[in-house]
């Protein structure tokens, strides 16, 4: 049989079933963000690198004259070397619909039916495919404009059409997501890529080395070797790539994604914990009275703890029930949408342990300490003072100056009307809870307000590193040239609408402590340049006439944050030591730190006068495709006339990157603001419904004293709003470190450098209104059920 | 019937208050007790050096003006309040010196609290409420807390109503289940403050009447009062006024 003590417990949460409801529901809404994020995180990282596992990545690519299987078999044999194959890799014109050119990028493995490294999987169709047939990448198959079985027009070296057959589809974890490049990915046959002109050569050596968790030095020693007996064999060794040791290339993406989930994750942890304090708080504000009598019949303090910590425990039982599969399920469903963009499949949905345990603690363990205090306290409480505070509330009006300045605020100078001034009174009456439910509310909206922040800086720090680049093409040369011979010969060239040459040159900073900086690129670029547009943020852009003057951008002043306009500083610009007047400040737009100074000036100064040693060109296209051909042509023109290019590069490329990144961080932080705005306004509803609840009896007296019901509920909506507003005030000024902070994680992660920081008002703004409704809305429920009751029940209401 | 309902006490005397040194001569002893309230406007004296001694058996009357200090007297005695001064013993325990923990269990076991809003927990009904002090305690067999919790309702006469909530009862029937709580551990001593203030006079006889007869059976009754009437048919009465006992009626 049940002790009658238990049976007040389990009757107290069965008999105010709204309340219980509300209670377990904020709990709830906590418990399950908590599971949703910190499962998407565990998610992701598992799933990630078991798919990573299974496609056996390669440790470095080797960029190789073209080879065959001899050069593979050559490299299999070199010491170390655990495997080797080969590829090669073509970017063509892909016939889009109507007239209009894209680009296909093509992969050529060694061989399909003995694919070693950077494996690609069929998923149905044909395998492997014939000549003059494609298999494409699962995720580009919506970007060609064909179905399997049909056909995709491309244009061969020469620019004849090509039709290639899609006969199969394919699953490869290592493309760059078609949704941000719109570059599809396709799979064809050496003789296949022959008969585009190609030849049947390969051109990337993919390398895997012996041994677990290998480091890049040892990745980078066998390398070594492997260069000298390609060389030795008489294959050009042109450069190597070693990604991230045991690292998926999305990871670059994904880690900003996690680190973000990982902040949210925290905050939200800490906003339950306010809430539970609220909720327990409020609980035993209403016990106050049922507390003193059990005392008053022999209960010792510990006893009635030991009743409110098992209803708070039950509280929190209840909701890991409701939170922990539907944190699961959303936990999926996010990290799901995530895995699309880089084109991986989850293992299903499951319960993760950690985070049923994590859950479990913030259920359980979070509001038993957040309950801790309150319960202590309320049931600390001697018998007098609880059966003293009998009757309306435990909150003391009248008292205190802000009550005295409050009251003749809204009488005397706002001339409110009686209800209204009821409200805002009853809204500062109880102090404490006040205190409470703003530091939930404002935290819920801080995060909001902040998450929206790091959106809008993140895609004006896109604008603004997409408008920086006003050229498409980059070429440098490997010595400097006369200035009208490099523009005479790119001008030369069909396709080139301008062109403007530039000096680079490496600075190092000399700190006045005699430190050498990290060091900074220089760029000496015309003072009236035309293909840049950089933002200046302080300060002046060159002049003509300027001589050791330099502009820095703000990348600079992130290792060097003592630099200010106006400043000579030392540098060291190779070799050469001088000083330099800082005159302007410009915005960092993801190349790195860099010092911009009058060309004419560092010509002098590197002692090649009227030379330059790259070019920066203008294409007469927007088309991709189109400027990939005249890079090609440009190289090609340059070699001939005996200027010899070093590495030419397509700001769309760069500009895919970048877009990509963003892309996938941006799509998440609006899903996340979403979810925060939906799992805050919920909980937000459950404290606030609460907390009128609390006053049922109080409505009743009102009532009982003549207020309508439509009074009643005026005067309740009012103060839900007017404490809505208020946390919105504190949410905003909260914001903004929590989204400088949020801003600066995320440059870090994804740029390594800080972000255009720009503050949300659309942000703050819709806050403001749901906050508002919230209050409202969460405040009429419990009044509208209050009014329903007659005053007898309301009077007799706990 | 009453050996039965009160001499099956199970369990030790609770508290751990006492003095070795004090020869009990009375069952309760409120010695030359000072109580001053500190408000913003100065100190209060709510009782200036009372001094009350109470016999088994008596029932006695608190009567007096409003704010002459007779809640706070009852207080003293039930040890929801401590004096400022002056000393509080029933039976062998020095209540002052009780610690707040072992003072609700003492509490628990030898006083029975009436209050004038009955203060019965609204979601626990009659039975239960008179079992919840048995339970606080661990006096009593649990198995036996029913039946004991139902032979006391139908002491109070309200054995037909065993199992409702509170708000399902009028006032002094509320009354009398509060009365049946207070006996529940089997104190010897109820206090009352104002048991009958919020009942009408036909219903406050009534329940004036049950005090009468549980003092034959033995118990010894603190009642503050207003009612005149009422305050004339204990066997003594005592007035208070600004604290202090001026006037008092034996019979
Ligand atoms: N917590 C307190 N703080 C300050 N003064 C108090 C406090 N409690 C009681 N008093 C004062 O002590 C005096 C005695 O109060 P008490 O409650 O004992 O009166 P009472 O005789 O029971 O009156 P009533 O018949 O109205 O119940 C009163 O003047 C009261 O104002
Ligand atoms: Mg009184």
């Amino acid at each position: 049989m049940i002790r009658p003590r238990w049976r007040k417990v389990l009757r107290d949460l069965w008999g105010n079933k709204l309340r219980t409801t509300l209670v377990v529901l904020s709990i709830a809404i906590r418990v399950f963000a908590v599971g949703m994020i910190v499962g998407t995180q565990i998610l992701l990282r598992e799933d990630l690198s078991r798919v990573y596992g299974t496609t056996n990545p390669a440790h470095a690519f080797l960029s190789i004259s073209p080879f065959d299987e001899e050069a593979i078999e050559i490299v299999r044999n070199v010491e170390g070397v655990a495997e080797a194959d080969g590829r090669a890799e073509h970017t063509i014109p892909l016939q889009k619909e109507g007239d209009e050119l894209g680009e296909i990028r093509l992969t050529v493995p060694a061989d399909f039916a003995d694919w070693r490294l950077q494996t690609v999987a069929s998923i149905s169709g044909k395998w492997p495919p014939d000549e003059q047939e494609i298999l494409m990448e699962r995720a580009s198959v919506p970007y060609v404009n064909a179905a399997v079985g049909e056909m995709i027009t491309v244009e061969d070296v020469d620019g004849r059409l090509r039709q290639l057959t899609i006969v199969g589809v394919a699953h490869d974890l290592f493309t760059q997501p078609v949704q941000f490049t719109n570059v599809p990915n396709g799979y064809i046959t050496r003789d296949t890529a022959e008969w585009l002109g190609y030849g049947d050569k390969l051109s990337r050596m993919p390398l895997r080395i012996e041994g677990e968790d290998v480091t890049e030095e040892e990745i980078r020693a066998v390398i070594d070797r492997v260069k000298l007996k390609l060389e030795k064999a008489g294959y050009a060794y042109y450069g190597d790539w070693i990604p991230e040791p045991g690292e998926h290339p999305a990871n670059e993406a994904v880690q900003p994604l996690l680190a973000i989930l990982g902040i949210l994750g925290l905050l939200s942890l800490f906003a339950s914990a306010f809430l539970v304090i609220n909720i327990i708080n409020g609980l035993l504000a209403q016990h106050t009275t049922q507390i003193g009598i059990m005392k008053a019949i022999g209960a010792r303090s510990s006893q009635v703890m030991g009743l409110y910590m098992a209803s708070v425990l039950i509280f929190g039982l209840l909701s890991l029930l409701i939170a922990v599969p539907l944190g699961a399920l959303a936990a999926y469903g996010l990290a799901d949408f995530i895995a699309g963009f880089i084109n991986f499949d989850l293992n299903g949905v499951r319960l993760i342990p950690q985070v049923v345990l994590l859950q479990t603690a913030v259920a359980i363990l979070v509001p038993v300490l957040a309950a801790l205090v309150p319960v202590l306290r309320g049931t600390a409480i001697t018998v007098h003072q609880a059966l003293s505070e009998q009757g309306l509330g435990a909150g003391h009006f009248g008292s205190s100056l802000i009550d005295r300045a409050m009251n003749w605020l809204t009488a005397v100078a706002l001339r409110l009307s009686r209800p209204t001034r009821i409200s805002l009174r009853n809204t500062i009456r109880r102090k404490a809870r006040l205190l409470l439910t703003l530091i939930t509310l404002t935290l819920g909206g801080a995060i909001f307000i902040g998450v929206l922040t790091v959106h809008e800086s993140l895609l004006k720090t896109l604008d603004d590193a997409l408008a920086y680049f006003a050229y498409d093409i980059d070429v440098e040369f490997k010595q400097a040239h006369r200035l009208e011979e490099i523009q005479r010969q790119v001008l030369a060239v069909p396709g080139v609408a301008a062109a403007e040459s530039w000096i680079g040159a490496s600075a190092v900073r000399l700190r006045p402590d005699g430190e050498e900086g990290d060091g900074f690129y220089l760029i000496g670029a015309p003072a009236d340049t035309a293909v840049i547009n950089p933002t200046l943020l302080d300060g002046r852009w060159l002049e003509p006439g300027d001589s050791n003057t330099i502009v820095l951008n703000s990348l600079v002043l992130k290792d060097e944050p003592d630099i200010q306009v106006g400043d000579v500083i030392m540098l060291e610009v190779d070799g050469r030591e001088g000083e330099w007047r800082v005159v302007g400040l410009v915005q960092g737009v993801m190349t790195g730190g860099i010092g911009y100074v009058n060309q004419p000036y560092l010509a002098r100064l590197l002692r090649f006068v009227d030379k330059a040693d790259s070019v920066e060109i203008v294409a007469a296209t927007t088309n991709p495709a189109a400027q990939r051909a005249l890079e090609i042509r440009l190289r090609q023109h340059l070699e001939e006339a005996g200027m010899a290019v070093d590495s030419t590069g397509l700001i769309s490329d760069v500009r895919g990157t970048i877009e990509y990144q963003f892309g996938l961080v941006v799509t998440l932080l609006a899903v996340m603001a979403v979810l925060v705005a939906l799992v805050g306004g919920l909980g937000l509803t459950g404290t606030m419904s609460i907390n009128v609840l609390e006053r049922t009896r109080e409505i009743g007296v009102m009532r009982a004293v003549g207020a309508s019901d439509t009074a009643v509920q005026r005067i309740v909506m009012v103060e839900g709003a007017l404490v809505g507003v208020i946390s919105w005030f504190f949410a905003v000024l909260l914001a903004i470190p929590i989204s400088r902070y949020l801003s600066n994680v995320v440059g870090n992660e994804l740029l390594r450098s800080s972000l255009s920081y720009t503050f949300s008002f659309k942000g703050a703004f819709i806050w403001l209104v749901a906050v508002i409704i919230i209050g409202a809305l969460a405040s009429f429920w419990p009044a509208w059920n209050a009014s329903r009751l007659s005053v007898r029940e309301t009077l007799a209401y706990e | 019937m009453i050996k039965r309902l009160f001499g099956t006490k199970n369990g030790e005397d609770g508290g751990n208050g006492r003095t070795p040194s004090y020869q009990p001569t009375h069952l309760v002893d409120v010695d030359n007790v000072t109580k001053a309230y500190h408000t913003p406007a100065g100190d209060f004296i709510a009782l200036d050096g009372l001094t009350l001694k109470v016999d088994p058996g008596e029932f006695v009357a608190v009567v007096g003006k409003s704010g002459s200090g007779k809640s706070t007297l009852i207080n003293m005695i039930t040890g929801i309040d401590r004096p400022t001064s002056g000393g509080v013993y029933i039976g062998e325990t020095a209540v002052h010196e009780l610690k707040e923990g072992p003072m609700a269990e003492w509490r628990g076991r030898n006083v029975g609290v009436i209050f004038q809003f009955f203060q019965l927990l609204p979601m626990l009904s009659c039975v239960e409420n008179i079992m919840l002090p048995m339970d606080f305690c661990h006096v009593y067999d649990p198995d036996e807390r029913e039946e004991r919790a139902l032979h006391l309702l139908e002491l109070v006469d309200m054995s037909d109503q065993a199992y409702k909530l509170p708000s399902e009862l009028s006032g002094g029937q509320q009354q009398r289940v509060a009365i049946a709580r207070a006996l529940a551990n089997d104190p010897s001593i109820l206090a009352a403050d104002e048991p009958t203030g919020n009942l009408d006079s036909k219903t406050a006889v009534s329940i004036y009447d049950l005090f009468e007869e549980l003092v034959d059976k033995g118990k010894t009754i603190l009642m503050v009062t207003h009612d005149n009437d009422l305050a004339s048919r204990v066997t003594r009465a005592i007035t208070l006024a600004d604290g202090k006992i001026v006037h008092e009626v034996k019979r």
